[in-house]
């Protein structure tokens, strides 16, 4: 149970600045996501965390106390990076036992450990095997053995899941959601994967360009996102220019009823955001609904589950997601009904 | 019908492959092995041509053999083409881990290192005889700077049989040739394994030992076998920098060679087939000994 703090982290290769300043305060047995595309600084984030690399500037705490002079190892970390970066010479054994005998640790205790974990990450029957004979999800489960034997005060993976086949994913999605609830361990973990990002931490960091975006719950980042730029980048495609009126939004193409204009006052020039998914399509109007618009299907883009229609409302297209249980043809006219409660703001950051 | 066509098809295919194969065949097993075949029948006192033919004859390798210089001679072939092997390899692992880390400069380091892959032998012999040479340049920088009195005092460090000089200068050749192989394989294998033992506690010395060095172990038995070969079979070097009598098994057999008689070309045909069974044997059973480690670490 180690709480991870970053004061001020700031971290130069040269003259390219990799992070710019990063402040995160991680709390004790909590799992968190560095999101972010490739390039952001995520893996040189976990790197400096991990004590590979150093921050030019700033400090990392554990517990309170400062790390950034200790060197990697005595660190006392586990990190699983996203090739594994097993010992191709060594069996499944003795990849998970390097940790415990560079350490001098007593053989009949490396034993004992050894039991325990080979049977936690079910692998017992591969034991003598080599990297080379494993699949992708039994090298990553070795990756994790190796780490977590060693009794890591953080774990740190680099894309836990990008390596791996989709129904995979999900098996080793749930096995490190119990592994990190059973060890009660601080994890980090980097992807460039949002769905990734939300289906498995407990609070997400959204970084753009070396510098940390919103640190947030998955819900939050999701369903409230501090920027325009989060947004697009958690997949929101409707972002719509407003003025905020009297207890409602005035857009090009229709005046919108919000549940409460937020810190907005009246008048001021806003952004809004509208998840494809929390618009409602209809074929019949309903009487007395708010945010009613009429508008006409242009493309319909069939994903198995669901359905991505492009509908156009006045001189304005809207993304809008349905069930795939109908499905509707282009140029059909239908209705939409934007719910008051998931219209949400953003200060209009051009202005 | 489709099955004539497919054999046509299929015997095209052989023959553009028996095509391929060829020229590494020609040059293998006929000019190569037919040169070995008559090499080893000579030995054995088959060269008509010489008006010699007592087939099969073991009095060459008896004569051989049975002299003592003989194994003197093949003491210091091995001990030169050893030693210059060891120190080359150790100085290729130090340098090839120096040039994957990153520094300044690193850029002209890596061209800088390679520049004796472009120079022959003989150059390097005669820079060695330059430098080291009693009366060379070192002598006279330590004369110069007051280290001895003249440059006459300088030890003797070429023409022994130490074979300092020889060394030098395989080892000067030899260290980027084995570099070029060993960070080859470095840049391959990556540093993600190096940083994880790093992480999971391992000090320098145990991540060299037990994550690096079994590692680039195909680099390493690749490189020592073409220069202990080399090594072993080459003639300049120990014939100009050598401790004269007893020389190296090449000298040896290029003195026979060279001899105004040509009976003794028998003579000189043993000592390169004795040359040949001997490294022979050392190459194969390293292989083999190498082959035994890698099928004990799970690879085929």
């Amino acid at each position: 149970m180690t709480q991870v703090q970053l004061n001020a982290v700031r971290k130069e290769f040269g003259s390219f600045v990799a992070l710019e300043h990063i402040d995160l305060d991680i709390q004790s047995g909590e799992l968190v996501a560095l999101l972010g595309p490739s390039g952001c600084g995520k893996t040189t984030t976990l790197r400096m965390i991990s004590g590979l690399d150093n921050p030019t500037n700033g400090e990392i705490l554990f517990d309170g106390n400062d790390v950034s002079d200790v060197p990697v190892r005595d660190r006392n970390v586990g990190m699983v990076f996203q090739r594994y970066a097993l010992f191709p010479h060594m069996s499944v054994e003795k990849n998970i036992t390097f940790g415990l005998r560079v350490r001098d640790i007593p053989a009949s205790e490396v034993s004992e450990r050894l039991e325990e974990i080979l049977d936690i990450v079910q692998l017992t029957a591969f034991r003598d095997r080599f990297p080379a004979q494993l699949s992708g999800g039994q090298m990553q489960r070795v990756a994790i053995a190796r780490t977590l034997i060693t009794k890591p005060s953080v774990l740190m993976m680099d894309e836990p899941l990008a390596n791996l086949d989709t129904n995979l994913r999900g098996e080793m999605r749930r096995f490190i959601r119990e592994l990190q609830q059973r060890f009660n361990i601080t994890t980090i973990f980097v992807t460039h994967d949002q769905v990734e990002a939300m289906e498995l931490s407990d609070r997400v960091a959204v970084l753009f360009d070396g510098r940390l975006e919103q640190f947030d719950t998955p819900d939050g980042i999701y369903h409230r996102p501090d920027k325009t730029s989060v947004a697009k980048f958690m997949g929101a495609s409707n972002i719509i220019d407003g003025v905020v009126g009297d207890g409602g939004l005035k857009t090009a193409f229709a005046d919108l009823s919000i549940g409460d204009g937020g810190a907005f006052g009246a008048g001021s020039q806003v952004k809004a955001m509208v998840r494809s998914e929390a618009i409602r399509l209809l074929k019949e109007p309903e009487a007395g609904a708010q945010n009613q618009l009429s508008g006409t299907i242009r493309t319909a883009d069939f994903f198995g589950a669901t359905v991505s229609y492009v509908v156009q409302v006045g001189d304005y297209e809207l993304n809008v997601d349905e069930h795939s249980t109908e499905m509707l043809e282009p140029d059909t006219p239908v209705y939409l009904q934007l719910p008051s409660d998931r219209i949400w703001l953003f200060p209009d950051e051009k202005g | 019908m489709s099955a004539s066509v497919r054999t046509a098809a299929q015997r095209k295919a052989r023959l553009l492959l028996i095509a391929e194969l060829s020229p590494v065949v020609i040059v293998l097993f006929v000019l190569f092995g037919g040169a070995l075949v008559l090499a080893v029948l000579q030995s054995l006192g088959f060269a008509p041509w010489f008006g010699v033919n007592t087939f099969p004859d073991f009095s060459y390798f008896g004569a051989l053999w049975g002299s003592s210089a003989f194994w003197v001679s093949l003491w210091l072939t091995l001990y030169y083409g050893f030693v210059s092997t060891i120190i080359a390899l150790i100085m290729a692992i130090i340098l090839s881990l120096a040039l994957i880390k990153p520094f300044r400069s690193k850029t002209l380091y890596k061209y800088l290192y390679k520049l004796p892959l472009m120079i022959p032998y003989t150059v390097g012999i005669a820079l060695v005889v330059l430098m080291l040479g009693n009366g060379g340049i070192m002598s006279r920088l330590l004369a110069f700077v007051g280290m001895i009195d003249n440059p006459g005092q300088f030890p003797q460090i070429l023409k022994t049989h130490y074979g300092w000089g020889i060394i030098t200068v395989y080892v000067w050749k030899q260290v980027p040739f084995m570099t070029l192989a060993i960070y080859a394989v470095l840049l391959g294998i990556g540093r993600e394994t190096e940083e994880a033992a790093a992480i999971l506690g391992a000090n320098r010395r145990q991540i060299f030992f037990s994550v690096t060095l079994p590692q680039i172990l195909p680099g390493i038995v690749s490189s020592t076998l073409i220069c202990f070969a080399f090594n072993v079979g080459a003639f300049e070097a120990p014939f100009i920098l050598g401790g004269g009598y007893p020389d190296t098994l090449p000298v040896v057999a290029w003195r026979y060679f060279n001899d105004a008689n040509y009976a003794f070309q028998l003579q000189g045909m043993a000592t390169v087939v004795s040359i040949g069974i001997v490294s022979g044997v050392i190459l194969f059973g390293y292989l083999a000994a190498y082959r035994r480690y890698e099928r004990m670490r799970g690879r085929a």
